[in-house]
């Protein structure tokens, strides 16, 4: 890796990346001017740009960002396209970032409009423009995104595993890139919150290692007992995640955390069982 | 940079955050409930300090939650006693403050609980309280701080009164400000304004004896002093992110089970520091750092610290300033030392480079290459001329 901060101001520059992360320009848009030079953050640097808030751009596997910030008379967007290795990664920080009070916006595979902000993720690619001054900037934030989204390379289908989550009473759904569940013998996995508690699915590299990590749980609680759907099931209660139904299907572990009264763990975890393939 | 346009800035943005966590509890368990986890049976348990002049007890570890993965942990954390739970309104765009407060509801009188504000100004600022308090559950945080800041001049009285009026509507009980860099200057600063009740501030045992002093500063001026980044960058993320541990060849033994505890057992060792924020993403490390915070820094502790510091040992100006004075061309050695630190070790590359540029075109135009032979030595063994030439590099653009 070369840094070449003088021609680049506070940018550093990859020359090994392989497939080179798009970098977007104020021209995209008529009527923008850029200030400043672009920039170009790594792993090794994202601190740089915004501190201890890079941990959650790092544990969704954050690889590159390039950026600009392009002005329009007094009002600045600030735009940066971050490469976060795959696909289901980069819709993984999106979901984690939006706001369910507020509804999506079709761009790539899923995206959000506020009036200061503008997210989306097409591809492995998570993109976002942060606006200034305060103020509404809807309409310029639907033209950014046109032009970002054709810039963008990459599929704009939502991951399989997001649709496996039923959508009633559904408040979030998102993918944990670590220690789901507040467990990190679950390494990454898809959260889905109820109002009545929490479904989980966490995929392993085969059934044998989904096995093995369903019998460290297990031995963890202590007391469970077995139950009778997918390879194996066992239903348990934690302290804090309520009545567990938890079953493994392949190499999905995967079932329900009931934290009221009134749900049917039993129902729900077949229901789910029968949607992961 | 320009830091007015920086997405640092604007992180709070807009974005308020999807419930992450339920924080209710079974009804009717119909199984018997075990512990999840396995904590501390013995020891001498949690240690607890005042919190300067807020009066308010904490105990010595406390919770960082910006990474916390599920409010089940936040929620346990509670429950075995930590009672010093810090977010922050910009943290994953606002979500970690809804986490926090649905994990915090049933014991919100019992813990002390802070967030941030990055606004810059007092409009912001109060819209940004209101906010936080909604999302956290909460009629009230136990501290606000401006998010942040580097210099006395981010402190501005805008801000300040922002911080008296909420204070004034019962919204905040203390007034507090964070802070990951130039905390030589700004700490000095802080420990005398009469308005702050709390400084955060990033403290390790990377930062000594500059931080150490400013730290006893502020805590005889009767501030509370909480401290984060307590972990020194850990051992390292597989060569993922900044920091000291990325490229240490002792991050191995950093690695170790064990050495994470003697770092934070470092911090919480000093008097003047009432509690510590270590990021905790889940439960092994809860109880992992529950564990650290209940044992006494002792002299296995010392000695794996002595090998990381042996390996900064070349790199890392410890401010002392005895070199001051012996550069021939009237460089500021241990400053130019300093700004080499922000932009390397804490990972503060634009304040390195500001504070650089502040010393003049003269200054700056120096190179140490073009020099026949330098006059400056160190004491503790830093290779000064690597590192001014490694300053040039970086900062004299």
């Amino acid at each position: 890796m070369l840094r070449l901060l003088c021609g680049l101001g506070l940018a550093s520059v990859v020359l090994a990346s392989a497939a080179a992360t798009p970098a977007p320009l104020c021209t995209l848009v008529p009527g923008w001017t850029p200030t400043g030079a672009p920039r170009t953050y790594t792993a090794d640097n994202l601190f740089e740009y915004m501190d201890g808030n890079s941990e959650g751009y790092l544990r969704y596997h954050f690889q590159e960002m390039r950026g600009v910030t392009c002005r329009q008379g007094g009002v600045t967007f600030v735009i940066d396209i971050s490469d976060m290795e795959d696909s289901a990664l980069a819709y993984g920080l999106f979901t984690t970032n939006r706001d369910l009070r507020h509804p999506q916006y079709a761009v790539g595979m899923g995206g959000q409009i506020v009036p200061r902000r503008l997210i989306f993720a097409k591809g492995q690619y998570y993109v976002e423009i942060a606006a200034d001054p305060e103020g509404d900037y809807t309409a310029a934030l639907q033209t950014w995104a046109a032009a970002l989204v054709k810039l963008v390379p990459g599929d704009a289908s939502v991951p399989a595993e997001f649709s496996w989550f039923r959508q009633d009473k559904l408040e979030s759904l998102r993918l944990v890139p670590e220690s789901v569940l507040g467990l990190r013998i679950l390494q990454r996995g898809y959260l889905a919150q109820y109002d009545f508690g929490k479904a989980f699915v966490v995929p392993e590299e085969s059934p044998e290692a989904a096995a093995a990590v369903m019998a460290q749980w297990k031995a963890r609680l202590g007391a469970t007992i077995p139950a009778n759907l997918g390879d194996e099931a066992f239903q348990a209660a934690d302290d804090y995640l309520g009545k567990l139904l938890v079953f493994r299907k392949g190499r999905y572990l995967a079932g329900y955390a009931i934290s009221s009264a009134g749900a049917d763990a039993a129902a729900l975890c077949s229901e789910l069982a029968g949607k992961i393939r | 940079m320009d830091r007015t346009a920086s997405r640092r800035s604007f992180l709070a943005a807009g974005l308020a955050l999807p419930a992450v966590a339920s924080a209710s509890r079974p009804q009717n368990p119909a199984l018997p409930v075990p512990r999840p986890l396995s904590v501390p049976e013995t020891g001498p348990g949690f240690q607890y300090r005042t919190l300067g002049k807020t009066g308010l007890r904490v105990t010595t570890v406390g919770m960082g939650c910006m990474i916390t993965s599920d409010g089940s942990v936040v929620e346990r954390a509670a429950d075995l006693g930590i009672t010093y739970f810090d977010t922050a309104r910009g943290y994953q765009q606002g979500n970690n403050e809804r986490m926090v407060g649905a994990a915090l509801k049933r014991r919100r009188k019992q813990v002390v609980l802070s967030t941030k504000t990055e606004a810059r100004d007092k409009a912001d600022a109060l819209a940004q309280i209101d906010t936080s308090l909604k999302e956290l559950g909460t009629d009230y945080v136990d501290i606000w701080y401006l998010h942040g800041r580097t210099r006395a001049a981010d402190i501005t009285d805008d801000l300040i009164e922002a911080q008296q009026m909420a204070k004034q509507a019962g919204k905040i009980r203390f007034a507090g400000v964070s802070t990951h860099g130039g905390q030589p200057e700004l700490i000095p600063f802080l420990a005398r304004h009469e308005k702050i009740d709390v400084i955060l501030t990033a403290y390790n045992f990377t930062m000594e004896p500059v931080m150490t002093a400013v730290i006893e500063q502020a805590a005889k001026a009767g501030k509370g002093v909480v401290a984060m980044k307590v972990m020194a960058g850990g051992p390292g993320r597989g060569g993922r992110g900044r920091g000291r541990g990325g490229a240490n060849p002792n991050a191995g033994k950093l690695a170790q089970p064990g050495a994470m505890a003697a770092v934070l057992r470092w911090v919480t060792r000093n008097p003047h520091v009432a509690t510590t924020v270590p990021s905790m993403t889940d439960m092994d490390q809860l109880a992992d750092n529950i564990k650290a915070g209940t044992q006494t820094y002792g002299a296995d502790d010392e000695k794996l610290l002595a090998l990381h510091r042996e390996w900064l040992r070349p790199s890392y100006c410890n401010m002392c300033g005895q070199c001051d004075g012996s550069c021939r061309n009237g460089l500021p050695v241990a400053d130019v030392l300093r700004f080499v630190t922000y932009a390397e070790g804490y990972g503060q590359f634009a304040l390195g480079r500001e504070r650089f540029q502040e010393l003049g075109v003269e200054l700056a135009a120096v190179r140490c290459g073009d020099c026949p032979g330098c006059t400056v030595t160190c004491p503790h063994g830093v290779r000064v001329v690597d590192r001014l030439t490694r300053a040039q590099e970086l900062f004299a653009c």
